[in-house]
């Protein structure tokens, strides 16, 4: 049983940073429904986010009580026969029309720029590596399961600080004497003239000045 | 008999109309991607609209509102950042006349390189209709935008049907995968300057480029300054939009386009030798930043902008000083 929990704890503490497998997803929200005390421990790892990310660590409301009894008090839907053939059917049309967006999917990845689907997929720059930019948001894309959600703590936002400033890499490490604040000053500075730039003499229209960071907007005005 | 004749001629004469017909308009149907495009060009500088876009990197999103206005030549802009810090601009840009490098391009026309070459944005892109959307509840004409070779990204645009504006642009990497995307929510086409909320008389106006130095003359061709500088390597189809001399700092910067991308090249005189070589990228935008000793000055080579990697790096280490200016580069180059 200890091991059981144990694992159960991983799995949480997956969830929470966004990593958990389906498999543990799924196992957690079954669990979490019969085991309070799992429960408990899943508010409190979201109290403890929150109170590091610096949010106001209220005294936590648990709606969720009040929300199984309002389910509880709703009537229940009267399933007639048709009712329950059309339900089947229903689900043997997701299944089959859950294949075909997987067949759909692999062709689209064949053909990369044909696929209007790939667009809201933001997977990620090719040259970037993972450690520098913590997960990208995967947006749902037609052949992902639903069930790649994440806990609402865990959406990146807490490693959103190359947001606001660029990813810089020093190629050499040799005896040089500069600072990482004259770095960054001289590459906000490249960036914000080549954005400026951009913006006369590509058909971008108002698009280069979006990619102009907070930063570089503030150096601008100096 | 002669009735039937007559039938049978008139028959005949349908056909060949409807044949002769039929040719230019499937014709003009395949060259419509191009047209379009050159539409948006035109569109994206001439109009008066406002509206509100969001702009998405990496999971990463922004809004922000923008009024573009055309009066009496000049062209006003505001924009807002609707997120984060408070940021708000208002700008005054140049001359509507002013044909740059990437219009010229984007328009259909072919730049003069020199006398034997010309740069042609279908030698670098394939252009496909993919189709129509709606996009910020207008109806739009969907362009997927190849590039030929590895220098260069795809886009993904969507291009309004009525105005002609460009409402959502997705750049695409060779893999397929989005990198940045623009996109409209709300946009509104036309408007005077007071329905736009430009107040003319208010002195708050940013003048940008009001010199006219980097506009196409009729030879087809834009007046630069002789730079001291030469890049032995180009990826195809990119040509130089502008270049400043070194400014107060010593900072010489040069812009290259093909139409639709974008790099700058800047170059430091590096006195205290402090910057070191790096890699960067914010978004889309990619910075390679490379050191160059030359007769014992050092240089900071920067290459920045919406460019693979590798490319980014291919120029910088192509970029060397003329040779015969290599006597005295300093005095050149310094202010």
């Amino acid at each position: 049983m200890s091991d059981h929990k144990e694992r159960l704890d991983q799995s949480l503490s997956a969830l929470m940073d966004g990593e958990a497998t389906d498999i543990e997803m799924h196992r957690l929200l079954k669990e979490v429904s019969e085991d309070s005390e799992l429960r408990d421990k899943w508010k409190r790892y979201h109290m403890v986010s929150s109170a590091m990310k610096g949010e106001a660590a209220t005294a936590s409301i648990d709606y969720s009580a009040a929300i199984s009894a309002a389910i509880d008090e709703e009537p229940a839907h009267r399933q007639s026969a048709l009712a329950v053939f059309a339900g089947s059917a229903g689900r043997f049309a997701i299944a089959a029309s859950v294949a075909l967006v997987a067949v759909f999917g692999v062709q689209q990845l064949n053909s990369p720029l044909d696929s209007p689907a790939a667009v809201s997929e933001f997977a990620g720059v090719e040259q970037v590596n993972e450690e520098n930019t913590g997960p990208a948001i995967q947006f749902p894309s037609g052949f992902q399961p639903i069930i790649n959600a994440r806990t609402v703590s865990a959406g990146g936002n807490n490693k959103s600080s190359q947001f606001v400033t660029p990813v810089i890499e020093v190629r050499q490490q040799a005896k040089r004497n500069y600072s990482e604040a004259q770095l960054r000053a001289y590459m906000n500075d490249v960036m914000a003239k080549h954005s400026n730039h951009a913006a006369l003499n590509s058909n971008q229209g108002m698009l280069p000045f979006a990619r102009l960071n907070e930063t570089e907007a503030a150096a601008k005005k100096e | 008999m002669a009735l039937f004749r007559v039938g049978t001629k008139i028959k005949v004469a349908a056909l060949v109309a409807a044949v002769l017909l039929h040719g230019p308009l499937f014709a003009a149907q395949m060259e419509s991607a191009h047209d379009l495009m050159s539409k948006m060009a035109k569109a994206s500088r001439e109009l008066n609209y406002q509206g509100l876009f969001t702009y998405e990197y990496r999971g990463n999103l922004t809004s922000v509102k923008v009024a573009h206005g055309v009066h009496e030549g000049q062209t006003y802009e505001r924009i807002q950042h609707m997120d984060g810090a408070q940021r708000n601009e208002l700008r005054r840009t140049d001359n509507v006349d002013c044909l740059r490098t990437g219009d010229m391009l984007l328009r259909g026309s072919a730049y003069k390189i020199n006398d034997q070459s010309y740069a042609r944005l279908e030698d670098f892109y394939e252009f496909h209709i993919k189709g129509q959307g709606r996009i910020a509840n207008r109806q739009v004409v969907m362009v997927h935008v190849l590039p030929k070779d590895k220098h260069r990204y795809g886009y993904v645009v969507a291009i309004d049907k009525q105005s002609g504006l460009l409402l959502q642009s997705v750049l695409m990497s060779h893999a397929g995968k989005p990198l940045e995307r623009f996109q409209f929510v709300d946009i509104t086409v036309g408007g005077s300057m007071a329905d736009l909320g430009f107040d003319l008389d208010s002195g708050s106006f940013t003048d940008v480029a009001l010199d006219q130095s980097n506009c196409i003359d009729d030879n087809r061709q834009i007046t630069t300054s002789t730079s001291n500088w030469s890049t032995e390597w180009l990826p195809p189809g990119f040509v130089m939009a502008s270049h400043q001399i070194a400014d107060m700092d010593g900072q010489e910067s040069m812009m290259f386009t093909d139409g639709l991308a974008v790099f700058s090249v800047f170059i430091d005189v590096d006195k205290q030798r402090s910057l070191p070589a790096i890699d960067a990228n914010l978004g889309a935008t990619v910075a390679v930043l490379t050191k160059a000793d030359i007769n014992n000055q050092e240089y900071a080579i920067c290459v920045v902008g919406e460019i693979p990697r590798a490319t980014a790096n291919q120029i910088a280490s192509a970029i060397s000083l003329s040779s015969s200016r290599l006597i005295s580069p300093s005095s050149s180059i310094s202010p």
